[in-house]
């Protein structure tokens, strides 16, 4: 009985879907806040991202004629579990609530449905722009999957482990890996950006060209869903860089590990923030050729080295 | 691959006017491009056949909402060639000032478009937070941000006592470090060169075959400005340089546009600082007498033509306005064939598109 309460505790309120829905929405308010103080405005009150949410969740629920309706209903949640589901391997404060030896690739794996499921999605819904939009989401997703997966696999090659605690665990008995590796920490985070579709790679959704990407006949529930799954998604990424090469949560032994995690988060969330506000869209060509001549050589070269290194 | 017909427009988010585009794509190259224009047509030529001069003033001043001034300008520069008048030299100081505030906001606008349809949302924050310093200047002397009412037949219905021109002074120098920090951007970032270079080329053949005018013309190296070529209101007392660029694209142009921002900086601070004295206007007669005239400027986009035809009653038997937007919309198909569908907003921005201009 206990045993069952507490899985149900860890798959709707912690780390489950109550926690990470709180900290996508103070994500959300956190980042727009920052970019709009760096473009001199002054940015939402901290309740809109909910307000966004629940306004949407209450709006009319509409598809074009001709889209498949059910693949369009189901492609939403798949992707919203398939977030949720990468979160309960991932530690939060050290503790977590399932892991094994392995866990990181599980969470790859589970990380790149969304993306998967956001071609179909353009694919799906009978509009020019989500095709458009869909194809695009489909050649970003080549151009950073590979430096992102290799940039990812460095701290587990030299930590010995594929599970996402044990690679946190050891740094804090060394050294953070983000010193150990700068170049494959960078290249995470550009990954990162990739995946997330956040400016300025949000290629696939860039609004003076294809109005919303794959996403442009959604409405409602659909979208409100569609949203949520890209900011849990921030969140689970973020948390996931912070334990693969920011050291987890245990650092100081005076500080709370919760609160040190909190804190690394939202270095990254700032690191992700200011990025968005100081560039200029790519184009979906220039992406590819940055992810396949730059990117991916420097990730190659990096987890050579990490395997030569970890190896001798 | 198969072809695929994209639309853009009347309603886009790349759009701030209904203009409308189809596109027919392959991949993400663009073979083919129609236009279709006219939505915004309101009869405003026809309009002014039916009210008489003075009325006319605020019909002119309707067409265009970013470069209001510039066209009762040109209106009005155009009555008083047919009425014969000397229009004091403190109102056309004053007027030129306007102008040259109108290019600056007209600028300034078009940029932080430029940088939104580019993703660049922090530029296009700044562009048009500094603008407002432009706009609060103009809402000062006239009492209106765009529509400023402030020509009249004969002169000027606006004054700026010399408090005023000490205050503007002061906040053109902080305009011009933020446009500083704009045109170190342009050529430092290099995100932003990478969506705008090399797109929306138009060589100097294309732009005199097109007859293209204003700063995509001198992006170009066609060196045409009618405030140097043909100088009108206070120019021919002025000091400025007519800024042009080689290159022919789209970064080109945002250059010439950035550049003849400083320059607008300039003149305004010679019209002021040199601001004559004297009355603000000539009383001027109701009645016209017969005769046409055709009356030119340099609007924010280029060369704008008026042409006034007088039976002698106190209405204008015909009112011909032709837009610089006119002569850019043409070049669009060439410019569209073979670009990138990511490229079609920074093309469309590029040549500064103000279809209620065009459209009348």
């Amino acid at each position: 009985m206990t045993e069952w309460l507490s899985v149900l505790f860890a798959l709707l309120v912690f780390p489950g879907f109550g926690f990470l829905l709180a900290c996508a929405l103070a994500f959300q308010w956190i980042d727009r806040r920052v970019e709009a103080r760096l473009q001199g405005r002054v940015g939402p009150p901290w309740f809109q991202p909910l307000a966004d949410l629940i306004k949407l969740l209450a709006k009319e629920d509409v598809l074009p004629v001709g889209a498949n309706e059910i693949a369009c209903a189901a492609l939403p949640m798949v992707s919203l579990a398939a977030v949720l589901t990468a979160a309960l391997y991932i530690p939060v404060g050290g503790w977590v609530a399932r892991t094994f030896e392995g866990d990181l690739i599980v969470v790859l794996f589970l990380l790149s449905i969304p993306a998967l499921a956001y071609f179909l999605a353009g694919w799906l819904s009978v509009s020019v722009y989500s095709v458009v939009g869909g194809s695009r989401s489909l050649l970003q997703f080549f151009s950073y999957e590979v430096p992102f997966l290799m940039a990812l696999s460095g701290p587990a090659i030299l930590s010995g482990s594929w599970s996402i605690s044990r690679i946190a665990a050891q740094q804090s008995q060394a050294v953070w890996l983000a010193l150990v590796q700068p170049l494959g920490f960078l290249l995470a985070l550009v990954g990162l950006i990739g995946k997330l579709k956040r400016s300025p790679f949000d290629i696939p959704k860039a609004k003076s060209e294809i109005v919303a990407g794959p996403l442009t006949e959604f409405s409602g529930r659909k979208l409100a869903l569609w949203h949520l799954t890209m900011h849990i998604q921030m969140v689970v990424g973020i948390f996931l860089l912070v334990n693969l090469f920011l050291g987890g949560s245990d650092v100081g032994v005076t500080i709370p590990g919760v609160l040190i995690f909190g804190i690394k988060a939202l270095f990254i969330l700032l690191m992700l923030s200011v990025a968005s506000a100081l560039y200029a869209r790519l184009r979906i060509d220039q992406l590819a050729n940055i992810g396949w001549r730059v990117l991916a050589p420097l990730a190659l070269a990096q987890m050579l080295a990490t395997i030569w290194i970890g190896g001798g | 691959m198969t072809k695929i017909t994209i639309p853009i427009g009347p309603q886009h988010p790349a759009l701030k006017e209904p203009l409308s585009f189809l596109l027919t794509v392959e991949g993400e190259q663009i073979l083919d491009s129609a236009l279709r224009i006219g939505y915004v047509h309101r009869g405003l030529e026809r309009i002014c056949q039916n009210r008489n001069y003075v009325q006319n003033v605020h019909v002119v001043e309707r067409v265009c909402g970013i470069c209001s001034h510039i066209h009762t300008t040109t209106y009005c520069q155009g009555v008083e060639a047919l009425l014969g008048l000397q229009v004091p030299p403190r109102a056309l100081y004053l007027r030129t000032l306007l102008c040259e505030l109108e290019r600056i906001h007209s600028h300034l606008l078009w940029l932080g478009v430029l940088a939104e349809y580019i993703g660049f949302t922090t530029i296009f924050m700044y562009a048009w937070r500094d603008r407002e310093i432009v706009l609060d200047i103009m809402e000062e002397l006239s009492g209106g941000r765009v529509a400023h009412a402030a020509n009249v037949i004969g002169g000027v219905s606006i004054d700026a006592d010399e408090a005023h021109v000490a205050s503007i002074l002061d906040r053109l120098d902080v305009l011009e470090r933020q446009i500083k920090l704009f045109l170190d951007l342009i050529r430092r970032e290099r995100s932003f060169q990478a969506r705008t270079r090399g797109v929306g080329h138009l060589s100097a053949e294309q732009i005199r075959r097109y007859c293209v005018v204003g700063p995509a013309a001198r992006a170009s190296g066609v060196d045409v400005d009618l405030r140097r070529d043909a100088p009108y209101a206070a120019y021919k007392w002025l000091n400025f340089q007519v800024i042009t660029a080689e290159e022919g694209d789209v970064w080109a142009r945002t250059m010439v546009r950035v550049l003849e921002t400083i320059e607008s900086l300039h003149m305004c601070r010679q019209l002021l600082t040199e601001l004559p004295a004297g009355p603000l206007t000539v009383r001027a007669p109701r009645r016209v007498p017969p005769g046409e005239v055709v009356s030119r400027t340099e609007a924010p986009r280029g060369e704008l033509i008026y042409y006034i035809r007088s039976d002698g009653s106190d209405r204008p038997a015909r009112v011909k306005i032709r837009t610089p937007t006119l002569t850019t919309l043409i070049t669009l198909h060439d410019q569209l064939a073979g670009v990138h569908t990511a490229d079609v907003p920074v093309v469309l921005a590029g040549v500064d598109l103000c279809i209620a201009c065009a459209d009348r």
